[in-house]
């Protein structure tokens, strides 16, 4: 493991009464792309004012570059934000807006200069300087409030939900551009959004986060092939949730039947969450498949169909499907046993991690 | 695609229609009567006839009236001649407006008939709808144009014209006439040094008064408003009601107040702040001021006052400004290391700008012509600076006395108007232009 530029010690931020970060703790390494995801008032935003100095803490450590934070002002630490409204400032063209850091510090002009031009070659807005900011579009002021945290050389780019306010297109296009804007200058991007579309696409590793705690942290993949619990589940793509009960140990009953699946580590007859992700669900004739299910409605996304259908039990399934279905028709769902995520209620994620470590092997077996 | 407007060659027949539509015209009706629009040709011809009227029964001696002013003392009333006059000019000039409408009109409908007569509207029902549907806009704005004309440019005109004439306390009407006198009030105001001396000495003033006491009140205004927006200041709702006192206070009550509070001789500031100051301050010795006589204090007094009266305004849309200014940008300005004053200096100030500036600029133009603060205080006293003139008088205040004293100068007046309106005119486009304010388009 590589050096950590941000640490984390069991952080605890309160507002009066409110607890807004409960007992936070992860390390960033240089040069990853670090997502923290969750829904707006879980505190992703409070953790990225703590990184930039603008809120301190009320109990825990914060260290950068091993060294702590307590106390050292914004500007003298190597970190830049990018902000949800880009923060420009309208008075300014485009050339000011992003020398202004360096006028503060009063560096010598042709150096400015130089500066500015190599920050918007890097994100491609070469000859842009003498723009008006209400002259460019959502996309290149994004791009130019980039190269404004940019110019100042920092270790860290915090962005706060940066592409919320781009339409669809444009912002599927900055989540290609932001991703390779990253891996070209090595520098670390923490980036917050409650998109895990974004998330997923861009990150290295994604903190999941829910009224102020850490849910779950780890790499897309394992995100979402391995959600700790319902909570993740759900928020992370779209599953088919059911309560289901442990036989023993890779046996699982839920929906009237007992499958064989790949977890184990749960005590007997444990209650438990199963998790089925849609598109791995596949429409065969009744009776040849998994579970009997009668198609209810069905949507056309573009890329596949949406088909709900319910089973004998009255669980809803959501199946995502390349082919039509036929409403009012009985089908039957199947799926395999690797497809079926089993989640334990009320598990920690060490408890998670030590599980998931000891019983893959066998489960792979 | 290319759009390329489509050329209409006519044969030399149909020229010669169209000319003669057009020419016809020039005594309107004929030429809509050669276009076969019988009713427009009626409507227009009787517009026509009603303006001939009119000059014959008023119109041709208000004109003559206008050049003249009047050829025999108390039976002509120069004044009334020069009005009725400036009244035939505005009738005259809406005449040839329709005059020039109606030919073009009659060119325009020739050419369409010359293409297909069928096109051409010759009934009152399809001339009514044609006006309602493609004239609808002009019908809409032409009485607020004539509203405009008669009560805005009709004024003015008058006041220009006075400019040029003898009407002062030695020609007043109907006992004496009055005469244009080309340029000479102007050349008396620059040449005669009475008038010279007393001019540049008022005008003087009225820059330095406008320059210090508008400055004065915006520093005030802005100042207040950036340190009570601050977030470690408390009870800022009772500090916004305090600041709000000067304005809520009708200001010829106020400047009054201060009048006699500034009387040299029984007012409070001699005879209870100065020795109060006086007396809590060791070995600091004010003796008492000459407000309200020697120039230089009351000019001071004045200048002071205005920025206690003026600031509250200023304040309160500084205040308005400050709140809509995001904290994002001051974040991002810190991250970039800057300073307090920084943030000032480079995010505060020129958004303040951005917004405000059209409104500071009605400050200064407003005291450029503040005539209640300085009639008010001091009757624009004290001495005199020669023609009627007070030390404090600025030029707005020296027009009342030209007009309202024992011997009334309305030409000199009218001529200081001229010149008060130039100024504050030019001022005001020069700034509103580098601005933006006044961008219609997005």
């Amino acid at each position: 493991m590589s050096q950590a530029i941000i640490e984390f010690k069991e952080v605890t931020k309160k507002y009066g009464e409110e607890t807004v970060l409960k007992n936070i703790n992860f390390s960033i390494e240089k040069g990853l792309f670090y997502t923290l995801l969750g829904p707006s008032g879980c505190g992703k935003s409070t953790i990225l004012n703590i990184i930039a100095g603008f809120t301190d803490t009320t109990q825990g450590e914060v260290k950068l570059n091993q060294k702590s934070a307590e106390n050292l002002p914004p500007n003298k630490r190597k970190i830049n934000t990018v902000f949800q409204d880009y923060a420009l400032f309208p008075h300014m063209n485009v050339f000011e807006n992003v020398a202004f850091g360096l006028k503060i510090k009063k560096m010598d002009k042709n150096k400015v200069k130089e500066k500015v031009k190599e920050a918007l070659r890097m994100v491609q807005l070469e000859n842009y300087e003498t723009r008006e900011i209400v002259e460019m579009s959502g996309g290149q002021r994004q791009r130019v409030a980039i190269a404004r945290a940019l110019i100042n050389e920092p270790d860290v780019l915090l962005l706060d939900e940066p592409l919320s306010a781009l339409d669809l297109k444009l912002r599927t296009d900055m989540q290609y551009e932001l991703r390779e804007l990253q891996q070209r200058l090595g520098i670390t991007f923490i980036y917050v959004t409650h998109d895990q579309e974004e998330a997923l696409a861009m990150s290295d590793e994604i903190f999941v986060m829910k009224a102020g705690e850490i849910v779950q942290s780890g790499t897309p993949v394992d995100i979402y092939d391995e959600p700790i619990n319902r909570y993740v589940a759900d928020f992370i793509g779209e599953s088919n949730i059911l309560k289901g009960q442990m036989v023993e140990d890779y046996r699982v009953a839920f929906g009237g039947n007992v499958f064989e699946c790949v977890d184990g580590g749960m005590k007997p007859e444990e209650v438990v969450d199963v998790a089925i992700r849609p598109e791995d669900l596949v429409l065969v004739p009744e009776n040849k498949g998994c579970i009997n299910v009668k198609i209810d409605t069905q949507l056309f996304r573009g890329v596949h169909y949406e088909i709900i259908a319910y089973d004998a039990e009255g669980n809803e399934w959501m199946v995502h499907s390349t082919h039509k279905a036929e409403v009012g028709k009985q089908v039957a769902l199947q799926f395999e046993s690797y497809d079926m995520h089993i989640m334990r209620i009320g598990e920690t994620e060490k408890e998670f991690d030590e599980r998931i470590e000891a019983y893959t092997e066998e489960g792979n077996r | 695609m290319e759009y390329k407007k489509k050329e209409i060659t006519y044969t030399p027949e149909q020229q010669q229609d169209i000319k003669k539509a057009t020419w016809l015209s020039a005594i309107p009706g004929l030429g809509q009567f050669y276009n076969k629009q019988n009713f427009k040709g009626l409507l227009f011809l009787g517009i026509f006839i009603l303006f001939i009227i009119e000059m014959i029964t008023f119109g041709a001696g208000a004109f003559e009236g206008l050049i003249t002013l009047g050829t025999v003392p108390r039976e002509d009333h120069s004044l009334f001649l020069l009005i009725e006059g400036t009244l035939q000019i505005l009738v005259t000039l809406i005449f040839l407006i329709f005059l020039g409408v109606n030919m073009m009109d009659a060119h325009r409908v020739a050419k369409i008939k010359a293409l297909n007569p069928k096109n051409v509207n010759t009934t009152i029902q399809a001339t009514f709808k044609n006006a309602m549907d493609d004239g609808f806009p002009y019908l809409l704005t032409i009485p607020a144009y004539l509203v405009m004309l008669f009560a805005i440019v009709f004024p003015v005109l008058v006041t220009l014209f006075v400019a040029f004439t003898n009407y002062d306390f030695y020609h007043i009407p109907p006992a004496t006439l009055v005469d244009w006198v080309g340029l000479e009030t102007f050349i008396n105001i620059f040449s005669l040094n009475t008038y010279r001396d007393t001019f540049f000495a008022v005008f003087s003033w009225t820059v330095i008064w406008t320059l210090t006491a508008t400055t004065l009140q915006l520093v005030i205004g802005v100042g207040t408003a950036v340190v009570l927006n601050q977030q470690f200041i408390k009870f800022k709702r009772v500090f916004g009601v305090v600041m709000l006192l000067p304005w809520a206070v009708p200001a010829f009550i106020t400047i009054l107040t201060f009048s006699n509070m500034f009387n040299p001789s029984v007012g409070a500031i001699n005879t209870q702040v100065i020795p109060f100051i006086n007396s809590i301050i060791p070995f600091l010795e004010i003796s008492s001021i000459s407000w309200k006589v020697d120039p230089f204090w009351t000019k001071v007094a004045i200048i002071t006052i205005q920025g206690w009266l003026g600031f509250p305004y200023i304040y309160v849309l500084t205040s308005g400004i400050l709140q809509s200014i995001p904290n994002d940008w001051y974040e991002a300005s810190v991250i970039d290391g800057a300073s307090s004053f920084q943030k000032f200096r480079f995010i505060t100030l020129p958004q303040i700008f951005a917004v405000a500036a059209p409104i500071f600029v009605t400050q200064y133009t407003g005291n450029f012509n503040n005539f209640s603060m300085i009639y008010l205080f001091n009757e624009g006293g004290p001495g005199s600076v020669g023609s009627g003139a007070g030390s404090t008088d600025i030029l707005i205040s020296w027009i009342y006395k030209l007009t309202t004293g024992t011997s009334p100068q309305y030409n000199i007046a009218a001529a200081v108007t001229l010149i008060i309106s130039v100024v504050v005119i030019t001022i005001s486009m020069l700034v509103f232009k580098r601005t933006r304010a006044f961008d219609m388009e997005d």
